[in-house]
């Protein structure tokens, strides 16, 4: 008796699509593994450049060390606040309220409209002389006296541009859920919140964490940027090194491997995770 | 004590404007306590859109809906009747990054503060009961999509529903998975749950259902007990429709 339709009833679409990696000329698995012999040759041209030829190769490494602590520090907490700022950004992009999706949307438009250089620049000089002027129209010394710390204004300045570009990333990620996921969770009697929470975030993160990985790596490289603003990252004491002893062709190479052994590392890195979160759909 | 005859599902007027597309006229339904009622009509004709104001996810543009005794006015009292509400949607919509347990034991941790201990128990016993009890840890794109619809409507269950809304559950399920499908509806119906349904199901609206609801263009057209709605159309719409899905 119930099966009177099911001749007239057209086939349902195939749900399962085979996935790239069971098509077996494809070889994906191996060449993501061989990446990892990339990341041993560059650092093994770093060591046996230092190794061989100490002066200037071993030098360079062990003055522009400090350097490399600053760009890791500055690109690993800025990267860690902006990702709370894309999530409120995103869910502020995607929010029916009016208010909250204009100013949302007004932020991205602006930061995506002006270079990240001078938005540095404009944090690291222009800011404080605005916050030294409400200083003294309230004559709150604290302010007044305010001196512009260099790392805390470069964090701000990447955090605020690539918030921005990180937002559009989550309100992808979010959109790309189907709707259903949201609905059966409402249905439950879940509030939006909750729903965001445990049903639709958990899968957008998987979906946008290759974006978000290519995220981290563009940052690290822009890092170099804030020798523009007073601070001695890796660029920066590289420029100091090439002044006193002027070698630009032995610093800088180096300088330029340094900082391609840690984009690739941080490349096998994301990719490791991407792979460790992948579930099917 | 409520009056056992009060309806537990009261929809006064209820009309639906899609921008210019007029997709509920007016629409009135009552529905009582362990009622089984199925609502077929052409696509295009609201039923989906009607079972969807129920619970509010679809906002209605005027009308009066009230969910045992509640009206569907505020944020807080649309959630109260939501968690009185199973639904089993048309693409099963199971939680994808959750195990089938997790699914189960979610909204039941969240909502119906259950301890952990507890959900697990209430999830293991109906699944159990849609007869699929060793795929506990398997993920939704691991299974079936009539297994799936299986999950979730035990899903729906575990929150103890009173009332629970079926929109399409077979349409996009493979023609052998139908039939496990519908005998745990059949099983819940005979259960005394009261259950909306909107299904092209035929045979089953005839052996389950109580009250037949053809609806057409926004409106309900007809209604009847299943052997007087089939046998006996009263509306020229009815019999036309019945006769394309009836006949072959």
């Amino acid at each position: 008796m119930f099966g009177r339709l099911q001749t007239e009833r057209p086939e349902p679409p195939e749900t399962k699509v085979p996935e790239l990696e069971n098509i077996p000329e494809a070889g994906i698995g191996y060449h993501i593994d061989a990446w990892w012999w990339l990341v041993a040759l560059v650092a093994g041209i770093i060591a046996i450049l230092s190794i061989t030829k100490p002066d200037p190769y071993w030098r360079i490494v062990l003055f522009v060390r400090d350097g490399i602590g600053i760009t890791v520090l500055i690109t690993v907490v800025s990267f860690i606040l902006m990702l709370f700022v894309g999530m409120l950004g995103g869910l502020g992009r995607i929010s029916k309220n009016k208010f909250i999706h204009l100013v949302t949307t007004l932020y991205v438009e602006l930061v995506r409209g002006i270079p990240l250089l001078v938005q540095l620049i404009w944090w690291y000089f222009a800011f404080p002389v605005i916050i030294k002027q409400i200083g003294v129209w309230t004559h709150i010394s604290f302010l007044e006296n305010y001196e512009a710390n260099a790392i805390v204004l470069a964090i701000f300045g990447f955090v605020f541009c690539y918030g921005a570009y990180m937002s559009e990333i989550f309100r992808a990620g979010i959109q790309s859920i189907p709707k259903g996921q949201m609905e059966a969770a409402r249905s439950l009697g879940m509030s939006y919140f909750q729903s965001m929470r445990y049903v639709v975030l958990p899968q957008a993160i998987r979906v946008i964490l290759p974006p978000v990985g290519n995220e981290f790596i563009a940052l690290l490289k822009d890092s170099s940027l804030v020798s523009a603003v007073a601070l001695a990252d890796l660029t920066r004491r590289g420029r100091e090194f090439m002044a006193a002893n002027f070698d630009p062709l032995q610093v800088w190479t180096m300088i330029a491997l340094l900082y391609l052994v840690m984009t690739l590392f941080s490349a096998r890195i994301v990719n490791y995770i991407e792979r460790r979160t992948k579930f099917e759909r | 004590m409520k009056d056992n005859n009060e309806p537990i599902i009261k929809i006064e007027n209820i009309h639906k404007r899609f921008g210019k597309v007029h997709a509920l006229r007016g629409v009135n339904l009552q529905v009582k306590k362990g009622e089984v009622v199925v609502i077929v009509g052409p696509s295009g004709s609201g039923k989906s859109t009607l079972l969807r104001c129920i619970n509010r996810l679809e906002e209605y543009t005027s009308g009066k809906i009230i969910v045992d005794g509640i009206p569907l006015d505020t944020a807080q009292n649309i959630n109260l009747v939501r968690q009185e509400i199973g639904m089993v949607f048309q693409s099963f919509n199971l939680f994808a990054h959750l195990t089938v347990l997790d699914n189960l034991m979610l909204a039941q941790k969240i909502i119906r503060k259950r301890s952990p201990e507890e959900s697990r128990k209430i999830a293991v016993d109906l699944l159990k009961k849609v007869g699929i009890p060793e795929k506990l840890n398997a993920y939704p794109a691991q299974i079936s999509g009539g297994q799936q619809q299986r999950v979730a409507i035990a899903r729906a269950l575990a929150m103890n529903p009173r009332i629970m809304l079926f929109d399409e559950p077979t349409s996009a399920l493979d023609p052998e998975m139908i039939k496990e499908v519908l005998d745990v509806m059949m099983q819940l119906a005979k259960e005394g749950m009261t259950m909306v349904v909107v299904s092209h199901e035929m045979g089953f609206a005839r052996a389950a259902a109580h009250r037949i609801i053809f609806m057409d263009e926004g409106q309900i057209i007809e209604e009847a007990p299943p052997e007087v709605l089939f046998t006996n159309p009263k509306q020229e719409r009815t019999k036309r429709f019945l006769s394309k899905v009836l006949n072959h």
